[in-house]
């Protein structure tokens, strides 16, 4: 399986490789998101006497950062490009090897990151000192990072491989995916921290998903939650994770006797 | 045949499709109830294929061709009966079974667009687990068979159809399968294209012993290849047997061209020889039975004398044939 994965990603950095500047691109697009949101923040914190709760303006230059980063590291896109498989019959080569086609997109996720992960770097720590960011992160903080991060890009790539494979019942998985990323929006910790929302809402964003993909790592990179916290919060993590990873298993089994090969 | 590698019985797969007329109502009432349709892709067709054989799959759009090489290949589940390929049943896609066989569909592509074909091998390899020795002999072969020296290194875009369809066939027998499915191969490629894959077809299936289910619009495809023919019509198995035969079982007639030296066949009366379908200048084609074809003969060189030219008797094209068989829709015949 290794000598497998090699393959797959000299292969696929060599097509990436075509599309450089279409991948800064996506990259810079997804910086732009966070920034406005960093600036809007900014400019109500300096209204507000500096400080909106525990944040002050550079804690949410920190976070915004640290949220950049995590989104990078966690993006999955395969809700889009799974539907357009089943759509052009694009799947079926890919059903009819000795390898399951989720393979093929965790290398162009890989891939994608990996092209992307310096440019980004470099943007960020330019919005770093621009906004005289304060990071709180301590060594554990940093330690406790990788595997969060890790179980956030996975959560990310099972439930986005659970909505793409709605596409077996519905050639518009589109409609779905993008409710899914709406409801993100609110409660990943993207238009606000977690720690800001109002009470009920907070409440509802720990149950859900998405808080676990975005906003629970970048919280901790910045640190800006406890230790305890962190690992209660990890914990949450890992309960998604395997919800989400049987969910797919289930899902992508009795999608497989669905499919009905649309158009291949 | 007990050693079928192919071994399909009473297979079946209905699709259910959902139907509304047009206009504004039809489409506000299919908000709330949509009106389905079960349609029989494959209405229960039986057949097995020995170790090696080349077998036309033939039927016109919709017969149920493809429906049923998807069945085979594992990409589809039936909806009732069985078959078992190489001793497996398709779709398990159990990875021993698909590293043994392919499924090559002339308008589908498989091969990565933005990387070399060569590179595109190289994943092949790992995905298949085929050694290093066995990979490149394979590979050699192919670039041989196909003539692919100068294509396996440009990206997969800047290649021609043709040339993308030979690039195709590589990749898809790149792992050496014992059964190969073709669907529609050579479609949309030129005459000498259409050549070469064919040629490509019998010498693999001659080199490798690889049994060959194939279908395709174009008859010359299937006279070429296949011995046997399998002819499906509307999911329903009409014919199954040598192609030599197809023409006597589904048109029990003989086409019959005089040629007369006086040029006057268009006013010499021949129609009590057999029906008359086509007059040109000089030469003359008949239809008649079978079984009288050689006596009508005799009295057409006999009654004609000198002034015949040239006479032949042959079976119908086969392009008639298959759509007197799709048009008349005979019972089952099976030789």
């Amino acid at each position: 399986m290794i000598r497998t994965y090699r393959a797959l990603l000299v292969a696929q950095i060599q097509a990436a490789s075509q599309y450089r500047v279409q991948s800064i691109l996506w990259m810079l697009f997804s910086v732009i998101r966070p920034v406005i949101f960093l600036a809007a923040w900014v400019a109500v914190a300096n209204s507000q006497g500096g400080q909106i709760g525990a944040y002050d303006v550079r804690d949410f230059a920190a976070y915004y950062i640290c949220l950049s980063l995590v989104s990078n590291l966690t993006m999955s896109w395969n809700a889009y490009d799974f539907e357009f498989e089943v759509r052009m019959g694009r799947l079926s080569p890919k059903l009819l090897r000795p390898l399951h086609p989720i393979h093929y997109s965790v290398v162009e996720n890989l891939v994608w990151k990996l092209t992307t992960i310096i440019p980004l770097a470099i943007v960020l720590v330019f919005v770093a000192i621009t906004f005289d960011a304060r990071f709180r992160t301590t060594p554990m903080h940093l330690l406790l990072f990788v595997p969060s991060v890790l179980l956030a890009a996975a959560l990310a790539f099972l439930s986005g491989w659970v909505l793409a494979t709605l596409a077996f019942w519905t050639t518009r998985v589109h409609a779905v995916s993008t409710f899914w990323d709406r409801a993100a929006f609110i409660f990943a910790g993207q238009i606000a921290p977690l720690a800001l929302l109002p009470g009920p809402l907070q409440t509802i964003a720990l149950a859900l998903p998405f808080g676990y993909i975005l906003g629970v790592p970048a919280e901790i990179l910045r640190g800006g939650v406890t230790i305890p916290t962190a690992l209660q919060l990890m914990a949450g993590q890992v309960v998604w994770v395997v919800i989400f990873y049987f969910a797919f298993q289930r899902v992508w089994r009795v999608g497989v006797r669905q499919y009905s090969a649309v158009g291949a | 045949m007990t050693d079928a590698v192919v071994d399909v019985r009473e297979l079946r797969k209905t699709f259910r499709v959902t139907e509304r007329e047009e206009g504004l109502a039809a489409t506000l009432r299919s908000f709330v109830k949509r009106h389905r349709k079960d349609v029989n892709a494959v209405a229960g067709i039986t057949f097995r294929i020995g170790p090696g054989e080349v077998v036309g799959f033939l039927g016109p759009n919709g017969a149920g061709k493809t429906t049923t090489l998807k069945m085979l290949s594992g990409l589809l589940h039936p909806s009732a009966g069985e078959a078992s390929v190489l001793g497996y049943v398709p779709w398990r896609r159990e990875n021993a079974y698909l590293g043994r066989m392919t499924l090559l569909m002339g308008n589908r592509t498989q091969l990565v667009w933005d990387i070399p074909a060569a590179d595109s091998f190289r994943v092949l390899q790992e995905i298949y687990r085929i050694p290093e020795g066995q990979f490149r002999s394979t590979v050699n072969e192919l670039t041989e068979l196909l003539e692919l020296q100068e294509l396996v290194h440009k990206p997969v875009r800047n290649l021609s159809l043709g040339e993308r369809m030979k690039v195709e066939f590589a990749a898809g027998l790149i792992h050496s399968p014992s059964v190969a499915f073709l669907d529609e191969p050579t479609i949309g490629l030129d005459i000498s294209m259409q050549v070469r894959i064919r040629r490509f077809v019998a010498e693999y299936n001659r080199r490798t012993g690889a049994t060959v289910l194939l279908t395709s619009h174009y008859m010359d495809d299937v006279v070429a290849l296949c011995k046997r023919v399998i002819v499906i019509h509307r999911g329903r198995l009409l014919y199954d047997g040598p192609l030599a035969d197809l023409a006597e079982r589904m048109a029990p007639y003989k086409i019959i061209t005089a040629t007369l030296h006086d040029g006057a066949a268009s006013s010499t009366d021949l129609d009590a020889y057999g029906t008359v379908v086509s007059r040109e200048e000089g030469r003359v084609t008949l239809r008649v039975d079978r079984q009288v074809a050689p006596e009508r003969t005799g009295r057409l060189v006999n009654d004609l004398g000198s002034r015949l030219a040239d006479i032949s008797v042959e079976d119908p094209p086969i392009e008639e044939v298959i759509d007197r068989v799709f048009t008349s829709e005979q019972t089952t015949v099976s030789a």
